[in-house]
């Protein structure tokens, strides 16, 4: 059982299901972030929309609730950003390994990398997640290392722990998944937002299992 | 030298051409535009087509009505502007003389 959600697109209103409408926004972001240097972007994202609504309209006689299937079909009509073309912005498209065929690859976009923000991890974090951050914008696998140096910093030079509690301060913390991966240096599209999506929620999970054992055996011990 | 970019960018040009002349024939809906283009192989995704609009709406080559629709919404119907039919004289101009260009270079290629 799914939930939905009611939505107004280009002008119509639809009922569509909630991992559908989490595609669909997502879908559309990239769209809007696409155009966003030009000048109509507004009247572009609009005229997209009602295009979409009309194409939703034809496909949905009898069924009442987008999902999915109906979404990747419209999709692949419209088109991704990477597919628009040189008409989009007036720069050469770079191309992606993968291409074509696939359920995914409709949103895969180039390979080279974004440019990459300094966050803090709060994935990843023993105190504040401030070496994790360092470590991700510096493009360092293991924290461990940037904790290290931290700890000489703190420990053997002193100027260490005030340095720690500015960049506390100062250094955002990465909140939602565009930020995640902008830590990271990977490109925002749609596939990294719901792999990052993804991650998280197993991540999550795997922590209240753990959760969930830990009382148990405390439980047993009473 | 990325020959997707070439490509690209020589179908840049020649599809604001044939907008422009589809529309010279007959105000249309996008999608109307979207069905001939597709048939004649010039657009593969219809996403292509919106930014273009509105760049051809914006340099008033182009201009648009509301028409009202049975099934939802007023959608928007095109028409080709006075400086549109010109911009696209000057166009075909350009596309006959590449094309009598392209002949020579590769017909000469062939022959040596």
């Amino acid at each position: 059982m799914k939930k939905v959600e009611n939505i107004n697109l280009g002008g119509q209103p639809f009922t569509i299901d909630e991992d559908a409408f989490i595609h669909l926004k997502n879908y559309l972001n990239s769209i809007h972030k696409h155009f966003s240097d030009s000048e109509g972007c507004d009247e572009i994202m609009e005229d997209i929309e009602s295009r979409m609504a009309e194409l939703f309209q034809e496909k949905m006689k009898g069924h009442s609730i987008i999902t999915n299937k109906e979404l990747d079909s419209i999709v692949a009509i419209m088109g991704t950003p990477e597919e628009f073309g040189a008409e989009s912005i007036s720069e050469p498209i770079r191309h992606s390994s993968k291409e074509k065929t696939a359920h995914k690859t409709h949103y895969t976009s180039a390979t080279n990398k974004s440019k990459r923000r300094l966050f803090r991890d709060p994935d990843e974090k023993i105190v504040a997640g401030v070496c994790s951050g360092i470590a991700s914008y510096l493009g360092i696998d293991d924290p461990l290392w940037v904790r290290i140096v931290m700890a000489v910093l703190i420990f053997g030079a002193g100027i260490g722990f005030p340095l720690y509690l500015f960049l506390w301060i100062i250094v955002p913390k990465a909140k939602n998944a565009s930020d995640k991966l902008a830590m990271k240096g990977e490109p925002i599209n749609v596939e990294s937002i719901a792999r990052t999506v993804e991650d998280e929620l197993s991540d999550l999970q795997a922590k209240l299992t753990d959760l969930s054992k830990d009382f148990q055996s405390k439980k047993k011990r009473k | 030298m990325k020959i997707e970019n070439t490509k690209a960018q020589m179908r840049k040009g020649i599809l604001e051409m044939c907008v422009l002349s589809i529309l010279n024939q007959k105000e249309a809906y996008p999608s109307d535009i979207i069905k001939k283009l597709k048939e004649s192989k010039l657009i593969v995704v219809e996403g292509t087509l919106y930014p273009l609009l509105n760049r051809l709406k914006n340099s008033e080559l182009l201009s648009y009505n509301w028409k009202e629709s049975k099934s939802g919404p007023p959608r928007k119907y095109y028409l080709i502007t006075d400086q549109g039919k010109s911009f696209l004289t000057e166009l075909i101009g350009t596309w006959k003389e590449l094309n009598h260009a392209v002949k020579e270079s590769t017909s000469k290629l062939k022959a040596s």
